[in-house]
């Protein structure tokens, strides 16, 4: 749950996003200069967290009226393994003492929904945080480094499938399936598809970081829309939107069929009158943006 | 034939009740409070309480009832109940010292023989903590229901009574008593008693919680909860009377206080106490059911949404909001406006930015995207498909007790969702 130190939404003076650069960074961005709040986004040439004395130099560019947002991290992509989980946690460790050395009036921090165990089908912010991976162990242990050293208000949000024309990943999800049915015409699905997942828009992502700022929050938060949908629908959902036949074609399930729910009540309650964008309407954005790029 | 004189220290909900059945019987009452003008207001008939039946069983008996604020009164006494409600906190974690208090109180008046008798909801242990001597001390376990207490007190199932020595005979006056109700008498130790109260409670927790999640599946896969239970009660290991009727989670905070009672006790000794931990979590995830609904049929595809909320007591016939879903839902509607109406409880400006208080359900529904019925109130069964439909703005109806005539109401075109039936797809 979160808690509004801000009941009554309010641009912050400014936010230091940390992590800029990335496919959530540019959104955020976008949406906060959007709403007219200041952003100063550091690029890696000029702060890089994993660098030694990155501390000093975050301290350097943090005012004490800041909001600090921290996306910065080592995606799967880039390695799972200890390297990584290692420089991700000395990330951590700079910022937090940047900002022990100069307090922030806010913090964010964007986890992720891999800090919950991934046999457990629905999930709520009172689930028992329990990674069965570096990645999502990372994402835990930075939570804590800022709830514990960081002493102001500190929202932890934990973001499920984040969808977008611009995400550079490849994961299983509306983005690979879109790609693959680009390339290929054709998509292949884990098993027959049965899985069921959440995915969210990436401006809606943006979004709810914004009102988050806005209103000073501090808690946990999952950002998720509470609607799950099979892999095989979304793969239907995906196909429709291109000219002509996409084959959907099943591959020999290597793992036991895991399902996932979120229950957003928490979310309607901290943002009552949020509303996302439904999964048709998102998936055609993405397509249409993709088109836009090519 | 002269009966004993029956003593209650304690005139809140469940004083009030007993104090007016031990009458009804045809004991002499003496009925004590600490505070005086709570005694002269009920010495006047103005109950501070809303009870189906208990003013004209007040009315009724009002001869053989004094009410009191002199604890030296409660000498004539040859039993005296404390039956004082307990606070419970938001955690459900009981406030027990106004109960020892009065406890104390009340002892240095009692005639020597007397039965002192703990009626209030403790915890195990508390009666033999007391330190009073075993032979003039009890434990009866009360099972008031807000709603239904008249009749739960004339006509008890049976009498759960905690003694010192279990073994022993109850005392002459008070076993007069219990059997002018004429049901079984069980005599236990304290320690079971105690228990005894709150293992009722978690049967009956375990059965509501059974029939939350089973609705919850119905409502997805296409199946009728209201078709299933007629089969489940014709089952004798559950049985014609078992709480098999889908709710939004536990309210009125006795249930809960239970709850919260046993994960504590079995913290401190090591039990597993797991699955009550997940019917705790199961009611509060049911008692978002309906802004979920809302969410879904109404706030997604309404910019600036009306709701009107019908109900505001935590349950039908009781004026207590403890817990209330109804409440709880409030605080997350904030951003809109809200038409709120309930027959007892008046709507209260600090519950909501933009509340509005309406006279009528009817008068609720006017303009509205959605009407939500939160509590099950007898008179809204009245509210037909077609005045609803024709003030509404919206087609959304949300009735999660499930008592309007649904089918009617689909016919009207409104999109009815209730508990344990399958949701309809939210209209795009």
């Amino acid at each position: 749950m979160l808690m509004h130190h801000r009941p009554k939404p309010e641009n912050p003076a400014r936010v230091l996003v940390l992590g800029g650069s990335g496919f959530l960074g540019r959104a955020v961005q976008a949406a906060l200069d959007e709403a007219g709040i200041p952003t100063v986004a550091p690029p890696r040439s000029e702060l890089d967290l994993t660098a030694d004395g990155a501390s000093e130099r975050a301290a350097a560019m943090l005012e004490a009226t800041d909001a600090v947002l921290m996306l910065a991290a080592l995606t799967p992509d880039r390695g799972r393994g200890l390297a990584s989980f290692m420089q991700n946690l000395k990330m951590a460790a700079g910022v937090c003492a940047a900002m022990q050395t100069v307090r922030p009036a806010h913090v964010v921090y964007v986890s992720s929904d891999a800090v919950y165990p991934v046999d457990v089908a629905r999930i709520t912010e009172a689930t028992c945080a329990q990674p069965t991976d570096l990645y999502g162990m990372m994402h835990l242990a930075r939570e804590v480094m800022l709830q514990t050293e960081v002493h102001v208000p500190v929202a932890v949000l934990r973001p499920t499938l984040v969808y977008g024309a611009d995400d550079p990943h490849n994961s299983y999800g509306p983005n690979r399936l879109r790609r693959m049915a680009r390339k290929d015409r054709r998509m292949s699905l884990f098993g027959q598809g049965e899985e069921v997942r959440d995915h969210i828009l990436i401006d809606d992502v943006a979004a709810l970081i914004r009102l988050t700022l806005c209103h000073r929050s501090s808690g946990t938060l999952n950002l998720a829309t509470g609607r799950s949908i099979s892999y095989a629908e979304l793969a239907h959902k995906v196909a429709i939107l291109f000219e002509g036949p996409i084959e959907i074609v099943g591959t020999p399930r290597q793992s036991p069929v895991r399902h996932r729910h979120f229950d957003v009540v928490a979310l309607h309650r901290a943002f009552p009158a949020f509303t996302f964008t439904p999964l048709d309407v998102g998936l055609a954005k993405a397509y249409r943006e993709m088109l836009e790029q090519a | 034939m002269n009966r004993s004189a029956i003593g209650f220290a304690g005139l809140t909900h469940l004083g009030i009740v007993s104090a007016a059945a031990a009458a009804a019987r045809g004991f002499p009452v003496v009925a004590f409070d600490i505070d005086p003008t709570r005694v002269a207001a009920l010495a006047a008939g103005e109950l501070p309480i809303v009870e189906p039946g208990l003013p004209q069983l007040l009315r009724l008996h009002r001869e053989r009832l004094s009410f009191t604020a002199e604890r030296a009164d409660l000498r004539a006494c040859a039993v005296v109940y404390v039956a004082t409600d307990v606070p419970v906190d938001e955690t459900g974690v009981s406030d027990l010292q106004p109960v020892r208090d009065l406890v104390e109180r009340v002892a240095s008046s009692l005639a020597a023989e007397a039965a002192l008798v703990i009626l209030s909801q403790v915890p195990p242990g508390f009666t033999r903590g007391l330190g009073r001597p075993p032979a003039h001390t009890f434990y009866q376990v009360e099972t008031l229901i807000f709603g239904r207490a008249v009749e739960r007190a004339l006509e008890p199932e049976r009498f759960i009574v905690g003694c010192g020595d279990p073994a022993a005979a109850l005392p002459g006056a008070l076993t007069e008593y219990l059997e002018a109700f004429g049901c079984p008498i069980l005599r236990m130790r304290y320690e079971s008693a105690e228990l005894a109260k709150i293992s009722i409670n978690l049967c009956l927790v375990a059965s509501i919680t059974a029939a939350n999640i089973l609705a919850e599946l119905c409502e997805h896969i296409g199946a009728d909860w209201s078709e299933i239970v007629p089969a489940l009660r014709l089952d004798r290991r559950i049985g014609p009377h078992a709480y098999l009727t889908p709710g939004l989670g536990l309210g009125g905070g006795n249930l809960e206080r239970d709850l919260e009672t046993v994960c504590r006790v079995a913290d401190a000794h090591g039990t597993d106490a797991g699955v009550v931990r997940a019917w705790i979590a199961n009611s509060a995830h049911r008692r978002d059911w309906a802004l979920t609904q809302i969410h879904e049929r109404v706030v997604a595809r309404v910019a600036e949404p009306t709701l009107a909320v019908l109900g505001l007591a935590y349950k039908e016939n009781t004026a207590s909001t403890k817990n209330s879903p109804a409440l709880a839902l409030l605080t997350a509607l904030a951003p809109f406006v809200v038409h709120a109406y309930d027959p007892v409880v008046t709507p209260a400006p600090e519950s909501h930015p933009r509340l509005v208080a309406a006279r009528s359900a009817l008068e609720a529904c006017v303009g509205a995207d959605a009407v939500v019925l939160m509590t099950p109130w007898p008179e809204f069964r009245d509210l037909r498909p077609d005045a609803v439909a024709a003030r509404l703005r919206g087609r959304a109806v949300v009735d999660p007790h499930g008592i309007l005539e649904g089918p009617a109401f689909r016919a009207a075109g409104l999109d009815y969702v209730t508990l344990g039936y399958p949701l309809p797809r939210a209209a795009a």
